[in-house]
């Protein structure tokens, strides 16, 4: 005999959660209702005499077909919530009645069935099952074999990209900098080989020509730059107190 | 109590996922219509093994989660292909194909 | 409790075993070789020759027969009878040809699948792949899994294990589908669809299972017809299931109301996608019905029978009014295999034991013409902006006065689309002929006539395309907008079921007695 009160708990457990699949917005929150299901049903199977499967309910489908489920979700965007209008008029209270009338038909047949269960009977565990698959379903089995083959090749070629350009190291990087002519290392700091070290001021090349894009972007856009001039008219001037004191400096050596 | 209460929980959990399929326009909750029906045909199997007291209908409940299973496989590739190429997996989108 | 060796009589399964031993080695190939061009080669001549080697073991096996019914290849669950090896023989000849489909390329060199199934359409990796030359050649395997798949399902006994072949052969094709080479958008959402509707047509067929299983204890479907006789109270359930496993197996055949799939994926998939689903699935579908519905089903022959026609009407008159409006001549072809669907369902008026011998006939028959029509339809295409052949020509304008272009082709489309309309001196019309005695001896003359009557409004759309071939000209100015491929691969595919299609229409004797041959089921005991 089937326990009644694990009965209801499974009901509850699983017709509830999969009202979401009617009425949740959010396909993350439909997907956890439906896991909590899949756990339901597991309860049911091993009350029902089916631990075997009850253990493998739980194995496939809440650990490996919903989190697959999760896993696209979240792959595709877990924000998207849907849009409940009907592109069809009348089309939702269509497949409503449709499908509330296929439950009582269902149920009106299911219910006018009176059967005495049998009380004794074998447990589904592993062992009775593992005979029953070999003996009598083996053919079903090996046909399985193809069907997975089949699912693993199709997921592959739906999805799986192959290195479609030649790999890319750090050295083929390097040469390909080069050769677009950019600075092979980093770029010149700004008013390094200036008379004046600020962030502002272009650094100075062996020439002494200023290195225009050795300042940032920032601050040109900002018009805070200098360009140098008032450090060159320095330098050109003799009699500037920088350049006498430099010279005084040179003398003293 | 007798095992045919969950027979009627496995029809009411079918006409639940059929509806979800008919209602949703979202592809993925529409798969998952799908299988809470698979889910329902197993519930079904397994009530009415243990009314029957024989294995062979968990067996087949065993069968139908390996084809599930495989056939979610499937789906899901699909499904991804789908969304790669539009950005959506609405089955409403302005499609190419007329109803 | 002890483990005894099950016994399984494996000569008999062959045929299948070859088809999906070579379809897992094809998987095999397209790991171990590695240039795309050698491995499309190796997959062409693997998968051609295991259906002709699997052929010739059919026929091998169809000699040995010897009278007898054939054999219980384990008890309750596959059985391989006369009625069988016609099946799996025909799917075994569509499945080659459409292998010589899926290998032909454009004088272009461009093939009907994409470069790269899992790159968005459009995209640059699409290019890349293209230059690259790559090709998804698992077609071929994935073919060779379908057929297998269909293969099995013929000869299946059992509920449960027909769930199975029926998915096996089901999610090849939906990857299939995806893998248009143009207007790959357009395949996906097909692909999407059917799985989705597929899927859920399964669940059905599913559910259905378990209620039969639940009135009788069986899932085998000798023991169903058994103990459907000693049910008492438990008819309800029977008859819903019955009804739901039906609808799974209809969605299948392609009958309105279940043909929503039908246009979408015809007009999405891949032209010799289009081909192979076309005459397979449907020859497949058919097989398993009748066996369902005569092991099984035959002591609810007449609660169901309303099913039957209902549908039955259904399609035709949706195929045909629905036919008769479109533009696109793939879409056309689609709706026009609804009607057929529904022509295929009134030879089951009255389960009579002619019908047995019919279906198969008029399957083989619209097999091989829809085979052919599709292939023409990869041999038409728009010229493209380089000069050589671009994408197919599907507009039916633009099939104005192909006579001209090529009369070899329109010819051979006419042929066709007469053998569809069932017009005497073609296969169609024996076809017709014998589904539609069969269901006048089962007592559906109405339905009989109804079907005469859509046969009629669909032979208008048949002709107007041939009008249009024949006798328009081709439109000013359009005369370098088309081009006619000379692929010698489809080529081969039209002539063979071309020759087939005139010779089963005016010798139609060594074929029939053949099918008559294989009108008993070996019924598995128990």
């Amino acid at each position: 005999m089937v326990n009644e009160v694990l009965f209801w708990i499974v009901a509850v457990m699983t017709v509830i959660p999969s009202l979401s699949l009617l009425f949740a917005k959010r396909p993350v929150h439909i997907a956890m209702s439906i896991v909590t299901v899949m756990v339901g049903l597991a309860a049911a199977y091993v009350g029902l005499g089916a631990p075997f499967l009850g253990v493998v309910q739980i194995v496939v489908y809440t650990g490996a077909v919903m989190m697959m489920f999760l896993f696209v979700l979240m792959l595709v965007g877990v924000d998207s919530t849907e849009d409940l209008k009907e592109t069809i008029k009348g089309q939702k209270w269509i497949a409503f009645a449709g499908s509330i009338g296929l439950a009582i038909l269902l149920i009106a047949v299911i219910g006018k069935v009176t059967v005495q269960p049998r009380n004794e009977g074998p447990v589904g565990d592993p062992y009775p099952i593992a005979i029953q698959l070999f003996e009598d379903y083996v053919l079903v089995m090996e046909v399985l074999g193809f069907l997975l083959i089949t699912s693993a090749v199709g997921a592959l070629v739906l999805t799986h990209v192959p290195r479609l350009k030649p790999r890319r190291a750090q050295v083929d990087v390097a040469k390909a900098r080069v050769l677009a002519g950019a600075d092979p290392v980093n770029k010149p700091m700004p008013g390094v080989y200036a008379r004046h070290n600020a962030l502002d001021i272009p650094a100075l090349d062996p020439e002494g020509k200023p290195i225009e894009h050795s300042v940032s972007r920032v601050l040109k856009i900002r018009s805070q730059t200098q360009d140098g001039a008032e450090f060159r008219a320095q330098l050109e001037d003799p009699g500037h107190p920088g350049n006498v004191a430099e010279s005084k400096d040179g003398d003293d050596k | 109590m007798n095992p045919m209460n969950y027979v009627i929980l496995a029809a009411i959990l079918f006409s639940i996922g059929s509806a979800a399929v008919l209602l949703r326009r979202n592809a993925i909750v529409a798969f998952m219509g799908v299988e809470l029906m698979l889910n329902a045909a197993n519930l079904a199997l397994v009530a009415f093994s243990k009314i029957y007291g024989h294995l062979d209908g968990q067996i087949m409940a065993f069968f139908v989660m390996v084809v599930a299973a495989a056939e979610v496989v499937v789906g899901l590739a699909i499904i991804i292909t789908v969304f790669r190429a539009r950005q959506t997996i609405s089955l409403d989108e302005p499609a190419e194909l007329k109803g | 409790m002890n483990f005894v060796t099950p016994e399984i009589a494996w000569a008999p399964l062959l045929p299948i075993m070859i088809v999906l031993g070579a379809a897992a080695v094809g998987v095999l190939v397209e790991s171990f070789v590695k240039s795309p061009h050698l491995r499309r080669v190796t997959q062409l001549w693997l998968s051609g020759a295991a259906l002709i080697v699997a052929g010739v073991a059919i026929v091998a096996q169809w000699m040995a027969l010897d009278g007898s019914a054939g054999t219980e290849v384990m008890a309750t669950k596959i059985t391989v009878d006369g009625q069988s090896l016609v099946w799996q023989l025909m799917l075994v000849i569509f499945g080659f040809l459409s292998v010589l489909l899926f290998a032909s390329r454009t004088s272009a060199g461009e093939e009907s699948f994409t470069a790269l199934g899992s790159v968005p359409p459009g995209s640059v990796e699409e290019k890349l792949a293209r230059r690259a030359g790559l090709k998804v050649t698992e077609v071929f395997p994935l073919a060779l899994f379908a057929v297998g798949g269909m293969m099995l399902f013929t000869c299946i006994t059992d509920l449960i294990f027909l769930f199975v072949a029926l998915e096996l052969f089901s999610l090849p094709l939906y990857i299939l589908v995806a893998l248009a080479r143009r207007r790959r958008l357009l395949s996906q959402e097909a692909a999407l669809k059917y799985f989705l509707l597929g899927a859920f047509s399964s669940a059905f067929y599913l559910f259905g299972a378990a209620l039969i299983y639940g009135a009788t204890t069986q899932t085998d479907m000798a023991s169903i017809g058994i103990a459907v006789n000693v049910i008492g109270d438990k008819d309800g359930i029977l008859l819903t299931g019955a009804v739901m496993v039906l609808v799974g197996l209809m969605f299948k055949i392609g009958a309105a109301p279940f043909h929503s799939w039908v246009p979408d994926v015809y007009q999405g998939s891949p032209t010799p996608v289009t081909a192979f689903m076309g005459a397979a699935t449907k020859a497949a579908a058919t097989a398993a019905l009748v066996r369902v519905m005569y092991l099984a089903f035959a002591p609810l022959e007449w609660e169901l029978s309303w099913m039957f026609w209902a549908v039955a009407i259904v399609s035709m008159a949706v195929g045909t009014v629905l036919a008769l409006v479109q533009t696109d001549i793939k879409r056309m072809l689609a709706y026009s295999a609804v009607a057929h669907a529904g022509f295929i369902l009134v030879a089951f008026a009255g389960l009579e034991q002619q019908a047995i011998s019919a279906l198969p006939f008029y399957l083989l028959t619209y097999g091989l013409a829809t085979i052919g029509a599709f292939a023409i339809i990869t041999q038409v295409r728009e010229r493209s902006a380089e000069g050589g052949a671009g994408a197919e020509a599907v507009r039916l304008g633009q099939w104005a006065g192909l006579a001209k272009r090529s009369p070899a082709l329109a010819t051979a489309m006419a042929l066709f689309l007469l053998s569809f309309a069932g017009i005497p001196l073609t296969a169609g019309f024996i076809g017709k002929f014998e589904v539609f005695s069969a269901a006048v001896a089962g007592g559906g003359w109405p339905l009989v006539l109804i079907a005469v009557i859509a046969s009629a409004v669909a032979a208008f759309f048949y002709v107007r395309l041939i009008v249009l071939m024949f006798f328009t000209d081709i439109p000013e100015g359009a005369e370098d907008t088309v081009v006619v491929e000379q692929e010698p691969l489809s080529r081969t595919v039209i002539y063979v079921t071309a020759a087939a299609t005139l010779i089963l229409g005016i010798v139609p004797a060594g074929v029939l007695t053949v099918m008559e041959d294989a009108a008993v089921f070996l019924v598995s005991g128990s």
